[in-house]
């Protein structure tokens, strides 16, 4: 900096222009991450920062990729199934459903009525947990440490309840092709009956300390907002589309498995943001339609557990899987959005192509459009609200 | 900052959701807390746990369907098989790549792969990774005797049938 | 010197040495026992503040907390530093080391020069000093040139981030502190703590400047806040917010450096509930003090000095007064503590304010409900003197 002002001469235009020179000011470049305390897994947010103010971000993925998509080409369809638990492993209940439905729509075989029960009780009881966990990290992130152990206490009881029925607490490979691998043990669905009835007095408990908190709602209200225009350009899904106003879920406007049933049925209506206490589509939106949904799941889970069946819970299958060739692309409602699983198939034993639509991956674009102005704070309230899993972003 | 109105609720409201908050947070404080010492004590674990693998050595039959039917291939074994016995060289399970799915246990047709409830496999070595599930290298101890069995039967079967036909002079005549 | 008999320190030695040992010599060897104790004091509070906070934090979060190393984790302060004294010291590449080194030592003898007029008991303190309201706001501030001293040291964007953040609230919000605690000043119209903490004797020992102006109360409330805002406690604790900035202006120090910095805001915040046990919630009085009191005289002292009938006087240690002064500094760190554990409760249940809120709160909410106070608590203390007639 200084040899140009000594180029452009000497003289007080001069001394002026090199005092200018030098205390021109650099915006800083933060990383955020690859590791980093609120960056919801392994993912490097690049922020462009003047000072406090927040002037560009970019979000740099691919740390947590592991070729899940490529591995689908080389493994059978059945030996699939563990590795779709692991590209969102917070709601893996869901992933092993998109995966199994695809496959089960190529095949064309009906799913007994017991494991479609017990399919929706698990992948709702799933969403709550990862829920809780989307719910109590945003807590962390904005400062308030309790509401994530209490959470979490939860999120522990519903894993056990998992570990009783497939043997896992996270990575459960329990829906599989053609119904599931095995039934409730005795007992199980006694204890669901009791989880429903704990979870809404603990839920009451959460709004209080963290929804309702006047300090949270002046971190996370107005912060962030996401317009419906914008959220649909960039092919925004789950929650975060629905806190911008767009009334949109899948389990009722596509609906697969039994949920047409259990929407008719006036079992749960769909949570929708309406910046109640900011402007529509902000972070406090997001979070209240995530702690609704909550309670929504509970209700598909009682309605359930009310129709509940005897009866097998897998269908007729052959013993080595072979699938008729053809496409097929089944999408369902991930807790984070739209999961999309296409399939194709050649009629061997395996697929020839597994292409998997993370909703991590698109709701993650809309942070170059809203981190540019907010404050740095807000920075990690907004990464915080979108929820990401990064194992769904990267796979 | 809007108004005398918005002011004063601002404050009321920071007042009573702290109020709030700190009711529910100071009545976890006062109750006893859901967390056990681990390891001194630890939590129940239940039947279906997917734990480490136990084999029932003397189901098994060298079939081989559950090392295809895992999709990392992390098991292999060996065994040298003697009629209907066999003796035993190596079962082993390489629990760096177990992704401890469970799909090995379905495919068994004589059901004798299982996963146990036990989690923790701690070691400073990789080696002790690749886990032996035999109980008893080389044959089991009865089935010498079931061997030795089969094979007096089968000689005595032979005898016994060289015993039927008649000395060969005798068919022969008349 | 404003109340009974002079310093503790001075009279015991004074009382153990014999007469010949010149006085240039005992002055500063109370100084330097005074010291000692202080700094033992801080040391022993620290270590049973790290304790307390994490096992306050822990039931709240229905686990249990340190449990392992002695009776429920009791030693696991000690086992922390012994582990801090024996970490690598590290600087890191491209910090100005002087300054890395200075800081904490700057922090930490801020708050221990604030320190200084904090009184034991009645007649155990190191100095009674006439401003020392005054001493403790002005010596805490210092704290906050050794922090961003920190975050400039430390060659990192993080650290600096954390360092200006503190600065700007700090400025915020010592100016509401300052305000809310001119009213317990008014009604005392003393910033000696001693003789505050004696001018609440009265009302059975219940006479708490907290009771004795209805505005004293919502002076404590803004007091306590600003208290919060100073120490970096949550929800203002920005500098060292953990998920934004990993830890803020400390996050390149290891070791002991880091404990210094650990140890300044433990020490900060037992100042501050000092400060309003002292001013608001009548410092070593208790009807236990006033009962004391009535038994033994005004003010017992634990040094009895005798006149012999041959003139000389002989040194005693009186039990009453012992018991007396045991009382009162007991009576004052049980408020204390009180005080220390309300800020922790309140760590653990409200989430982070953002730093322009952190600002509007400060100036626009504190500062001017702190003036009410203040205008309101005056009006009502000339009222009570008669309206200056």
């Amino acid at each position: 900096m200084s040899n140009e002002a000594s180029i452009h001469g000497a003289g007080e235009h001069a001394a002026q222009r090199e005092f200018e020179l030098e205390v021109r000011a650099q915006d800083m470049e933060v990383n955020f991450g690859p590791q980093h305390p609120a960056t919801h897994g392994v993912m490097r947010v690049l922020v462009r920062s003047d000072g406090e103010v927040v002037t560009g971000a970019q979000a740099h993925l691919g740390y947590l990729h592991r070729c899940a998509e490529k591995i689908g080409e080389n493994v059978e369809w059945l030996m699939y199934l563990p590795y779709t638990d692991r590209y969102d492993y917070l709601s893996a209940m869901n992933n092993n459903l998109g995966y199994s439905m695809a496959v089960e729509s190529l095949m064309g075989i009906r799913i007994p009525r017991r494991a479609e029960l017990l399919r929706v009780i698990c992948v709702e009881l799933n969403r709550v947990g990862s829920h809780l966990i989307a719910f109590g990290t945003y807590g962390m992130d904005v400062g308030a440490m309790t509401p994530f152990f209490h959470c979490f206490r939860e999120r522990e009881w519903m894993m056990a309840l998992f570990e009783k029925i497939c043997g896992a607490r996270l990575t459960y490979s329990y829906i599989r092709i053609g119904g599931l691998f095995n039934d409730a043990p005795p007992g199980w669905l006694e204890e669901v009956a009791r989880f429903c009835d704990v979870f809404e007095e603990r839920w009451v408990e959460y709004e209080q300390l963290l929804l309702s908190s006047h300090i949270f709602i002046q971190r996370t209200a107005g912060v962030g907002v996401l317009s419906r225009e914008m959220a649909l350009a960039f092919g925004v899904t789950g929650p975060m589309l629905r806190a911008s106003g767009v009334d949109w879920d899948l389990r009722r406007d596509m609906p697969y498995s039994i949920y047409a049933e259990i929407f008719a049925a006036g079992a749960f209506k769909v949570p929708l943001g309406s910046g109640a206490k900011g402007k529509l589509g902000d972070c406090w939106d997001r979070t209240w339609v995530r702690v609704m949904e909550m309670r929504e799941s509970i209700g598909i889970v009682r309605w359930c557990l009310a129709h509940m069946v005897e009866g097998p819970v897998v269908g007729d299958l052959p013993k080595v899987l072979r699938v008729p060739a053809g496409e097929s692309y089944v999408a369902i409602e991930n807790p984070r959005g739209e999961l999309g699983h296409y399939v194709v198939s050649d009629g061997g034993r395996g697929s020839i192509r597994t292409r998997v639509r993370g909703p991590s991956f698109s709701n993650l674009a809309v942070i170059e459009e809203l981190l540019p102005g907010a404050l740095v704070g807000d920075a990690i309230a907004i990464i915080g609200s979108i929820d990401i899993v990064v194992g769904e972003t990267d796979r | 900052m809007a108004g005398p109105r918005s002011y004063i609720f601002n404050v009321v409201n920071t007042l009573k959701t702290t109020l709030v908050g700190m009711r529910i947070t100071g009545k976890y404080l006062m109750r006893k807390p859901i967390t056990v010492q681990y390891p001194d004590e630890r939590m129940p674990i239940p039947d279906r746990f997917r734990g480490i693998h136990y084999l029932e050595q003397e189901k098994c039959i060298d079939c081989l369907v559950c090392a295809r039917a895992c999709p990392i291939d992390c098991i292999e074994m060996e065994a040298v098989r003697h009629g209907k016995e066999l003796e035993w060289i190596s079962f082993t399970l390489d629990y760096q790549k177990c992704m401890f799915c469970e799909l090995c246990v379905y495919p068994c047709p004589k059901d004798c792969i299982h996963m146990g409830t036990e989690y923790a496999f701690v070691s400073f070595d990789r080696g002790d990774f690749k886990h032996d599930l035999l109980s008893y290298q080389g044959m089991a101890p009865d089935a010498r005797e079931r061997m030795r069995e089969a094979d007096a039967k089968k000689r005595a079967a032979a005898a016994a049938k060289a015993a039927q036909l008649p000395p060969g002079g005798e068919a022969l005549g008349a | 010197m404003s109340t009974g008999e002079g310093n503790a320190f001075l009279d015991l030695l004074n009382a153990v040495l014999p007469a010949s040992v010149p006085s240039w010599i005992v002055v500063p060897s109370a100084a330097v026992l005074a010291i000692a104790v202080c700094v033992a004091l801080i040391s022993v509070n620290t270590m049973f503040s790290v304790w307390l906070e994490r096992k306050v934090a822990g039931h709240i979060q229905c686990r249990y907390g340190p449990m392992y190393t002695g009776w429920h984790g009791w030693l696991q302060s000690l086992a922390d530093a012994v582990k801090l004294l024996v970490k690598e010291d590290i600087v890191p590449r491209g910090a100005d080391r002087i300054l890395f080194v200075l800081a904490p030592a700057l922090a930490l003898a801020g708050i221990l020069g604030a320190m200084a007029a904090y009184p034991f008991a009645p007649h155990v303190f190191f100095a009674d000093i006439d401003l020392g309201l005054f001493l403790i706001l002005a010596l805490s501030s210092v704290t906050t040139i050794g922090i961003v001293m920190a975050g400039w040291a430390s060659n990192s964007k993080w650290s600096l981030l954390g360092a200006m953040r503190e600065a700007a609230q700090v400025i915020a919000y010592e100016v509401p502190l300052g305000l809310a605690l001119l009213v317990p000043v008014m009604i005392g119209g003393t910033l000696n703590l001693i003789e505050a903490s004696r001018l609440q004797s009265d009302w059975f020992g219940m006479g708490w400047f907290v009771f004795k102006n209805p505005f004293a109360l919502p002076a404590l409330a803004l007091f306590f806040t600003a208290a919060l805002a100073e120490t970096k406690r949550a929800p203002f604790d920005l500098p060292e917010a953990e998920s934004e900035l990993v830890a803020g202006f400390h996050t390149e120090y290891s070791g002991i450096r880091w404990s210094f910095f650990f140890m300044e805001e433990y020490t900060g915040m037992f100042l501050m509930s000092a400060i309003a046990a002292v001013f608001f919630l009548g410092g070593f009085e208790s009807p236990l003090t006033w009962g004391l009191r009535q038994s033994l005289g005004e003010d017992p002292g634990f040094l009895n000095h005798v006149v012999r009938a041959d003139g000389s006087t002989q040194t005693l240690i009186a039990i009453g007064g012992f018991v007396f002064q045991l009382v009162c500094a007991l009576t004052l760190i049980v408020k204390t503590m009180l005080g220390v554990f309300l800020m922790m409760w309140l760590r653990w249940t409200l989430p982070r304010l953002r730093v322009d809120q952190v600002m509007t709160m400060g100036y626009k909410y504190l500062t001017p409900l702190a003036l009410l106070c203040v205008l309101g608590g005056g009006l009502w203390e000339w009222a009570r003197a008669g309206w200056g007639s």
